[in-house]
């Protein structure tokens, strides 16, 4: 029922899922509305399941990701029935997390949602998540050797299980295949390789000098997330560059002159004109897709994106040592299992569930991403994945956003600290200005004791 | 908790009616006439009490109940994740919250909305119902414009109000190119700007409810002012300078006062177009209430943040009463 | 504030004589600043449209190729009716919106009958505690709400967003002061029949009363389907959600479609336009009365 679609793919699943299904158990669509009404009225005004005896999924993935997801999906469904699934997709960052803390909270979570391993600490704290034992993993043939293990054990709260990681996803570049050949900075089909601030720069000079416009794009304008991604990539790049936060967000820890020298850096970026002051999510990656910047900074799930637009021919690389080291902002998708009281059948097609994405882990590196199941990650197939290859080696210098109560990805902290950094890029305050904007932001939550300590205490 | 209600109602439903003292005649006469044919007042009583109760139910338990519930827990560490209250904070969280700059600055985000808000709604609304009401042709049509997206779901309008705001490629910036702005602001992504995005989309949603007001208060002046005015000669500039505008007097301060308390209380559309950004520049009181106790686990603290722009909402509401009793008995 | 029910907004303004010599520049005024405000305040809702009837790939480019792409399509509208989100969304406000108004307009005309036409102890005690209420804003509760709905553990279902909207304090003015004013003698005439009060109330006072009911029941709807504070933090299901909710919390799994997230905004909007279009007159007064009481 998809409308084909050339430039943007959609990410809406399960509401098609269960109308099929009754599509087909009533054959015809005023009956199949009839009885969607009926089972979904009868949860609304008596508080029972939804759809018993499906496994109700949880994500936040849209726009590429959406869409690879969206044939994961479909081939799980193949197998177990249209029946089997409801999927939903919400808005990112925190009203996602809380919608899942809400829907746990009052006894009607998902069966299985992803979370970012950065925000999965934080639920599992909350008393929010079911613990993974080994049993369950067994149940389905899995143990903790078919992870990568730096994840894994990032996953656990007090020594328990709680996150079955998905992926890791770094930050990366994406290269305009026929604005870079033309501004000379290609080597073949890969960019010529960058190293330190002056090559960089002399880079994104030829680009901007070919493009007429802009050289790289990264969106400046209500995208806390990517603003904070490539700071922090930045940032991390730097030989002394302290933990941004520690003690578990009680500190502000950060090195304030690499911060500033970073923010200065984005700035002069932006003014210059190399890169766009205004840019949204969407304005960023169109830039980069129509020529108008021969670069482009996100995620490696755009790459679906990207992929879709036609006579687009771009390649996607790690982003360039630019100051002292290597370095990539990133975080991880990880399943998790929101509290609830679970039958062991249930908590078997969850594990289930969990186990078919998990197979696909292919599919999902398709989609830009690099796998954390060990079986994907060490095969051929994944090896030979371009252009993931091209930055399969980031795992190795990969950061995460350091955990706190208020952080995490699409986080308060996030949020506040992306703010500011929005607006250095976007010239309307000086690094100055926000950072200590952020700071006294941040020494607000740092101050405040965590909500979700009291728990642990008692 | 359950039996809240009852308690706090009053007397039981058994009690007897003593002291009709403000009963008027008529109620006696029919009270008396009721001894004849019913067992007498203890009738009505109970009849009176059980027509009040299952309002009363509800009242008390989903609005007087967790107001005294926001109270209590505004004085205690209560988590979302955690049953019960949590250790007992005194006004630790009235302290943050009025230490804090992101409560300052919802509060001032507030003013700042609603000065933005206040005069186009009243002067607006204003303009279009005196006219509306003078152009006799066409009036279901200014209906339809000016009042219908009053009546729309704030998710609806911010839909559409964040696609022409839509930085870049937008109907808004595009208008700008097109006028020869090379790049113009990201309306909703500059904080000077954004709460004036905010403030439009707001006007343009709501202008219908104080146009209807007014409609309603040009229809309470009597034609024979206007009558009388127009044998004196006057045009009907002067009509409106002297008669319209003094006698709507009431209804331009009640408008006022119903924007500033709407203005108190608005999250929908900071919620759906900015999200409170960039940075703080458009967040507002309930965001940082719900922010607090949903995204933050912190139900007392917000909590205390509620019962602070409760108690700024209640004065302006008493204010008001106050206005208006001093104004009827002036009238008086 | 004396006029609530006697607005005739549907009603042709007043002849107002004077409309000669400074009456014609007045009139051509005044009809340049209508048509030019109209206009103008219809653009948003025609710009809207316009995108939900153009192709995903046209609008994606900006309102430049909106405008220039004439292409229509209702795909936008085929892929959301087709899906099955927006039915469930329907259904979920309005079966809350039905319940609301039904169980709102029960308690509150018996609430204003008992204070309107009942004598007994606590009458004044039971309408000052109700006046307070009017000064209770609704959605400063929302955090204390949450709590209470959780412990009764009616969180994730339609009466979560129900019971909390039921009490409307300001219905229970209108009503009672509708009810001062209607003549005792039916009542009076059904009570030396012996009929019981519930008796008068139903078969005498509410039928006299349809009017005011039709009025508030339509402004108690609209404001329960355009509620969005309450239902996003007690609805979490994307199958339970109403309206507004739906189109603000899973408009991002529609990625960058332009055009569907248009079509569901004009889609979302449509019933209450279709109200408005029926209702006119109720609606209407109903807002200016309650406004006006608020």
């Amino acid at each position: 029922m998809d409308v084909p679609h050339p430039t943007f793919a959609a990410g809406r699943h399960s509401p098609r899922l269960s109308r099929r299904t009754l599509l087909q158990a009533a054959g015809g669509l005023g009956l199949a509305g009839g009885l969607a009404g009926c089972s979904t009225l009868s949860a609304g005004i008596a508080g029972t399941e939804v759809a018993p005896g499906t496994v109700q999924f949880w994500n936040l993935f849209s726009g590429g990701d959406g869409a690879r997801l969206q044939t994961m999906l479909d081939d799980y469904t193949k197998k177990h029935g249209t029946a089997a699934l409801e999927a939903a997709t919400f808005a990112w960052g925190n009203p996602y997390y809380t919608k899942v803390s809400l829907a746990t909270l009052g006894g009607h979570p998902p069966d299985v949602a992803v979370s970012h391993l950065t925000r999965a600490q934080n639920l599992a704290r909350g008393g929010l998540l079911s613990e993974i034992t080994d049993d369950m993993l067994a149940m389905v043939g899995l143990s903790a050797d078919d992870f990568t293990e730096s994840v894994w054990e990032q996953g656990k709260v007090d020594g328990k299980v709680y996150a079955l990681p998905l992926d890791i996803h770094p930050f990366v570049l994406y290269y305009n295949i026929d604005v870079c050949q033309a501004a000379g900075v290609m080597d073949g089909d890969n960019m010529k390789p960058i190293q330190g601030l002056e090559q960089w720069e002399s880079t994104l000079t030829a680009i901007k000098e070919e493009t007429g416009e802009f050289a790289l794009a990264v969106p400046t304008i209500a995208d806390n997330a990517t603003c904070w991604r490539w700071f922090y990539t930045l940032y991390s790049q730097h030989e002394g560059a302290t933990p941004f936060l520690s003690d578990g967000g009680k500190e502000l820890t950060w090195n304030e002159d690499i911060a500033l020298k970073v923010l200065e850096h984005m700035q002069k970026w932006t003014t210059s004109g190399l890169m766009p002051k205004n840019a949204d999510y969407a304005g960023a990656q169109t830039m980069m897709f129509t020529g108008r910047s021969g670069l482009y900074m996100m995620g490696g799930w755009e790459i679906t994106t990207a992929q879709s637009v036609k006579d687009l021919k771009f390649g996607m690389t790690a982003i360039p040592q630019i100051f002292d080291k290597k370095a990539a902002q990133c975080d991880s998708h990880v399943f998790i299992l929101p509290t609830m009281d679970r039958s062991a059948e249930r908590t078997q097609r969850a594990m289930e569930f969990v186990k078919e994405m998990l197979d696909q882990s292919l599919a999902w590196a398709a989609g830009g991403h690099i796998p954390t199941f060990t079986r994907a990650l060490d095969s051929q197939e994944f090896r030979d994945l371009k252009p993931q290859n091209n930055y399969a080696e980031v795992i190795d210098y990969v950061v995460f956003t350091p955990p706190a109560w208020y952080s995490g990805s699409g986080s308060t902290f996030e949020n506040i600290i992306g703010a500011q950094i929005g607006l250095v890029a976007q010239d309307l305050a000086t690094p100055k200005e926000g950072l200590d904007q952020a700071r006294s932001q941040l020494e607000v939550y740092a101050r405040t004791a965590d909500p979700l300590a009291t728990g642990e205490q008692s | 908790m359950s039996t809240a209600p009852t308690n706090a109602t009053g007397p039981s439903v058994d009690s007897r009616v003593e002291g009709r003292a403000d009963a008027t005649d008529l109620d006696r006469r029919r009270a008396s006439r009721d001894v004849a044919i019913r067992p007498g007042t203890k009738h009505e009583a109970r009849a009176g009490w059980m027509f009040l109760l299952p309002f009363a139910i509800v009242y008390v338990l989903f609005l007087i109940w967790p107001v005294i519930y926001m109270f209590i827990s505004s004085m205690f560490n209560t988590s979302l994740v955690e049953t019960g209250l949590g250790s007992f904070a005194g006004f630790d969280n009235y302290r943050e919250m009025l230490t804090k700059e992101e409560f300052w600055k919802s509060l001032w985000n507030t003013l700042v909305f609603t000065a933005f808000t206040v005069p186009p709604l009243v002067i607006l609304a204003f303009v279009l119902a005196v006219l509306a009401n003078r152009v006799r042709r066409g009036q279901w049509f200014f209906r339809l414009a000016f009042f219908v997206p009053f009546i729309l779901p704030s998710a609806a309008i911010a839909l559409i109000w964040n696609f022409i705001f839509t930085p870049g490629t937008g109907l808004w910036n595009s208008l700008q190119s097109a006028l020869g702005n090379e790049s113009p602001s990201p309306v909703l992504g500059t904080p000077s700007l954004a709460m004036l995005g905010v403030a439009v989309t707001t006007v343009w949603w709501t202008i219908g409810f104080n146009f209807v007001l007014y409609l309603a208060g040009l229809q309470d002046i009597p034609r024979e002012l206007y009558e009388a005015a127009a044998v004196d000669g006057a045009s009907q500039w002067q009509q409106i300078k002297s008669i319209t505008i003094p006698l709507l007097g009431p209804t331009t301060s009640l408008v006022i006062l119903l924007q500033i308390i709407a203005s108190l209380k608005i999250f929908d559309q900071v919620y759906l177009m900015t999200g409170g950004g960039p940075g703080l520049s458009t967040q507002v009181v309930l965001g940082l209430v719900t922010n607090t106790a949903f995204t933050d686990y912190r139900v007392g603290a917000a909590s205390a943040a509620s019962v602070l722009l409760f108690i700024v909402i209640v004065v302006v509401a008493l204010l008001r009463q106050a206005m208006e009793w001093f104004s009827a008995r002036r009238a008086d | 504030m004396s006029t609530s029910n006697g607005i005739s907004a549907a009603a042709p303004a007043a002849r107002i004589p004077g409309e000669k010599g400074s009456g014609r520049g007045f009139t051509v005024t005044a009809w340049v600043i209508l048509i030019t405000l109209s206009i103008l305040w219809l653009i948003p809702s025609l710009w809207a449209m316009k995108t939900s009837f153009t192709d995903n790939g046209v609008s994606a480019l900006g309102a430049p190729a909106i405008l220039e792409g004439w292409n229509l399509t209702t795909d936008s509208y085929e892929t959301l009716l087709r899906g099955g989100d927006i039915w469930n969304w329907y259904l979920a406000s309005f079966v809350t919106g039905v319940l609301t108004v039904f169980l709102s307009m029960l308690v509150c005309t018996m609430a204003a009958y008992a204070l309107s036409r009942l004598e007994f102890k606590g009458r004044r005690w039971a309408m000052l505690l109700i006046v307070m209420g009017v000064m209770i804003p609704g959605n400063v509760l929302i955090v204390p709400l949450f709590a209470l709905l959780n412990q009764l553990s009616l969180l994730g279902t339609y009466w979560a967003v129900i019971l909390p909207q039921v009490p409307q304090v300001i219905a229970v003015f209108v009503f009672k002061r509708f009810f001062d004013g209607l003549p005792k003698e039916f009542e009076e005439a059904a009570r030396i029949d012996g009929a019981s009060y519930w008796r008068i109330f139903r078969s005498v006072v509410l039928p006299l009363s349809r009017p005011v009911i039709a009025a508030m029941s339509i402004v108690t709807f609209v404001g329960v389907w355009n509620n969005l504070m309450l239902p996003l933090f007690v609805l979490t299901n994307p199958r339970l959600m109403t309206i507004p909710v739906g189109l603000a919390t899973v408009q991002g799994s529609f990625g960058q479609r332009v055009s569907d997230i248009q079509a569901s905004s004009i889609l979302g909007a449509l019933p209450l336009v279709i109200l408005f279009l029926i209702f006119q007159r109720q609606v209407v007064e109903g807002v200016a009365g309650s406004g006006l009481k608020g």
